[in-house]
């Protein structure tokens, strides 16, 4: 007897597409390809200049390579002939190839427009450029969640990403593009603002957890304490950041005023910290609920067990429940520092300093490079501390439950 | 081993307990049982004071359980509950360990504990000790959780409803294996279910409680026996009583001499066993239900008893089987007696 091997749902399936997302990714990268501008060139720093179409700025082997990944995509998120699982690990090398080869042509067309042209004009990425990176990027995204792969190896993937993209800027291949000009400009100042950044997210942190764990336990602990506590923290989120950096200027330069050995320890209305204290005062909701939520889901019966062996109520607590309420917490973590590290953006207006100052020096002269040199190295901190912490959670958990 | 003197539980002006008094020998298997909510649970719960008692006493080997912090009491006895009780985040071995590790006994002695309690419950197979709770089956976990109970070798151990999550054939395994590990280490246990079956096979003394008052204390067979008032009969289960009472019977009590011979010829007694030179049994001559009593029966490896069988099975299997008679055989196979559909009727303590 003869057995047929055609998987009938295939065969009975009039679908020709098995990834509906991708389709619509590569649709919108082609058209953005086609219609808006790769890159845009100006004779000064502050001055608009003409737009350059992905045609006109790619060299012909960068063109045929980008339109053969499009097609390997493309091919990719049809039904046949790629198995589903092959499938996502093309999509996976391939996006990545088009995500390099997208940079790559940009930093090589600056190079060779700028040789021949005046040493102050400038070439910066057009929104074809950000509109491809993004597809790029969400494609991978996707490609991730349909394979619902292990944490091994998304964590693999990021650091090859990371790297390349990261090797391309040391080794100075956009050293001719406008945004890197810039940030040649202002280099000694750009540590130091990240450099701040970084201590105001952590400066924030600290406390937070310090006072948001215990209070945390203290909710768990005293179910009457609850309502005001939660309706306390709630309030502070609802109030718009630049509203609460307004807030305490007031109060903390009259504590400055007042005590002056405060006021030396930088207690006054603008700086850092008043800053810290708004973030601190933001952070503190997701810390209490995440810590609350994770020892609420405890089981009482693994509870009670581990106090019917004889543990003390400490060592209930450290031994059983903060190990298995852990991976909720640290999702709070999570929230909390990617919030943060957006927020601190906000504080450069009451002169904390931070890569804010960048963006909002950049939005009063008009110069989008500098707005840029603030953003996406913001971006790529939330990006990194969110995959960093994401990876936290999985470990925390026992070793066999990982995902 | 354990005395309950007067205890007495309140919640406001309700008594979820009232006025128990009891004693529990050492080696003892008493089961407390009763309808949801007569108090059983709690007053387990009192003895290792993980709830407070309202008044009355407790001794736990003669010392007054409140002379004791609380930690230092629970550390003594063991104490297991359904599976969800285990620890998810510790392996297996941990599990075991937790008392010893809070008693703080030397590494060594606690790894050759955890192999010894993994051989004890038949866990030492499939690298069992490095697996995480949620890895096991049913009747897996649940070993853990009476194996981790007796880890640091309490004299008493307290069980609240170990088996009430897993299925009726798991359940038959792990009560066989419990009553073997009584027998073996002989614990003095207390154990809460609301199974009858299940307190009827493992007792040595059932307690029977409604609306927290103990209605009797008493040997299982008593309480079959000789309830005590009609909800005692109510709860047994009316209808199967006799049933219940030869679930708690053995072959051997009902066993009684085989008439043999070794050829197959027709035998003066109405039921004879045709056995070999070893003396195993080959074939019954006669006793089968509704035909001559010349019939010759092959034995067949099914329709046998052996001593420690229940007489509940041993009916049962005559009776599926169509014959009036099981041999009773030895390890070896031979034939110590018979047990008999008339001889079922004849014993009563």
């Amino acid at each position: 007897m003869s057995v047929s091997h055609v998987p009938t749902s295939d065969a009975a399936s009039p679908r020709l597409v098995a990834n509906r997302v991708l389709v619509t990714l590569l649709c919108a990268g082609l058209l953005a390809a086609w219609l808006l501008p790769f890159a845009t060139m100006s004779p000064n720093r502050l001055a608009s200049g003409q737009t350059v179409g992905l045609g006109e700025a790619l060299s012909a082997w960068q063109l045929s390579a980008f339109l053969a990944l499009w097609a390997v995509l493309a091919i990719a998120a049809l039904r046949r002939p790629l198995p589903r699982g092959l499938a996502h690990g093309v999509v996976l090398l391939a996006s990545l190839g088009l995500l390099l080869i997208t940079l790559y042509s940009l930093g090589d067309y600056a190079q060779r427009t700028l040789v021949e042209r005046s040493p102050s004009a400038r070439v910066s990425q057009g929104s074809a450029f950000w509109v491809m990176v993004f597809c790029c990027a969400l494609a991978a995204i996707d490609a991730f969640q349909r394979a619902s792969s292990g944490w091994l190896l998304r964590l693999g993937y990021m650091l090859i990403a990371g790297g390349s993209v990261a090797m391309l800027f040391a080794s100075g291949h956009f050293d001719e593009l406008s945004i890197m000009r810039e940030y040649t400009n202002i280099r000694d100042k750009f540590a130091d603002q990240f450099i701040t950044h970084l201590v105001l997210v952590g400066s924030a942190l600290g406390p937070a957890l310090l006072i948001g764990i215990p209070l945390g336990l203290l909710a768990h602990r005293h179910v009457r304490l609850q309502g005001t506590l939660f309706s306390v923290l709630n309030f502070f989120q609802t109030i718009p950041s630049i509203a609460l950096f307004a807030l305490l200027i007031a109060p903390l330069s009259a504590l400055g005023n007042a005590f002056p050995l405060l006021g030396e320890w930088g207690v006054k209305g603008i700086g850092a910290v008043p800053a810290i204290i708004a973030l601190v005062m933001y952070a503190l909701l997701p810390v209490v609920r995440n810590t609350y939520a994770g020892l609420k889901g405890v089981p009482p019966a693994t509870v009670e067990a581990a106090r019917g062996m004889g543990m003390t109520a400490r060592q209930v607590l450290w031994r059983v429940e903060i190990p298995l309420a852990l991976p909720v917490m640290l999702s709070g973590l999570r929230i909390v520092t990617v919030q943060a590290i957006g927020l601190t953006v906000v504080a450069a207006l009451i002169g904390a300093g931070g890569l804010g100052a960048f963006i909002f020096q950049g939005l009063g002269q008009y110069a989008i490079d500098l707005v840029l040199l603030g953003a996406i190295p913001t971006i790529v901190l939330a990006v990194i501390a969110d995959f960093t912490l994401q990876m936290l959670v999985v470990l925390s958990k026992p070793a066999s439950t990982r995902r | 081993m354990i005395e309950l003197q007067g205890l007495t539980k309140r919640y406001g002006d309700t008594r979820v307990v009232d006025d128990i008094s009891l004693t529990v020998e050492q080696g003892e298997f008493c089961v407390l049982i009763g309808p949801s909510g007569c108090g059983k649970s709690t007053t387990l719960k009192m003895i290792n004071r993980l709830i407070a008692h309202s008044e009355g006493k407790i001794l736990v080997g003669g010392d007054d359980i409140t002379t004791l912090p609380p930690e230092r009491l629970r550390r003594r006895i063991g104490y297991a509950i359904q599976s969800i009780g285990l620890f998810p985040h510790w392996r297996v071995a941990d599990n075991i360990a937790t008392v010893p590790r809070l008693l703080k006994w030397p590494s060594s002695r606690i790894a050759a504990r955890v192999d010894e309690l993994l051989a004890l419950f038949q866990l030492d197979a499939d690298g069992l000790h490095d697996k995480y709770p949620h890895q096991l089956s049913g009747g897996q976990a649940q070993r853990v959780g009476v194996a981790r109970a007796l880890a640091a070798d309490p004299d008493v151990l307290l069980m609240d409803e170990p088996f009430g999550a897993v299925d009726p054939l798991t359940r038959d395994t792990l009560q066989a294996e419990l009553a073997r590990v009584h027998r073996q280490t002989g614990k003095t246990i207390v154990f809460v279910t609301h199974d009858m079956d299940e307190a009827l096979r493992l007792a040595s003394r059932v307690a029977l409680l409604n609306a927290g008052q103990l209605v009797q204390y008493d040997r299982p067979a008593e309480l079959l026996v000789a309830p005590a008032n009609d909800f005692v009969r109510d709860f047994i289960g009316r209808a199967d009583l006799g049933l219940k009472l030869l679930s708690r019977r053995r072959v051997e009590e009902y066993c009684r001499p085989a008439q043999r011979t070794r050829n197959n010829a027709i035998a003066s007694a109405p039921i004879t066993w045709q056995v070999d030179a070893d003396d195993r049994p080959m074939a019954l001559l006669g006793g089968r239900l509704g035909e001559s009593d010349i019939a010759r029966t092959v034995v067949n490896p099914e329709w046998i008893a052996t001593p420690e069988m229940s007489m509940k099975e041993a009916l049962s299997r005559m009776v599926w089987f169509r014959v009036t008679a099981l041999p009773v055989l030895d390890n070896e196979g031979r034939l110590l007696g018979e047990v008999t559909m008339s001889g079922v009727m004849g014993h009563r303590s």
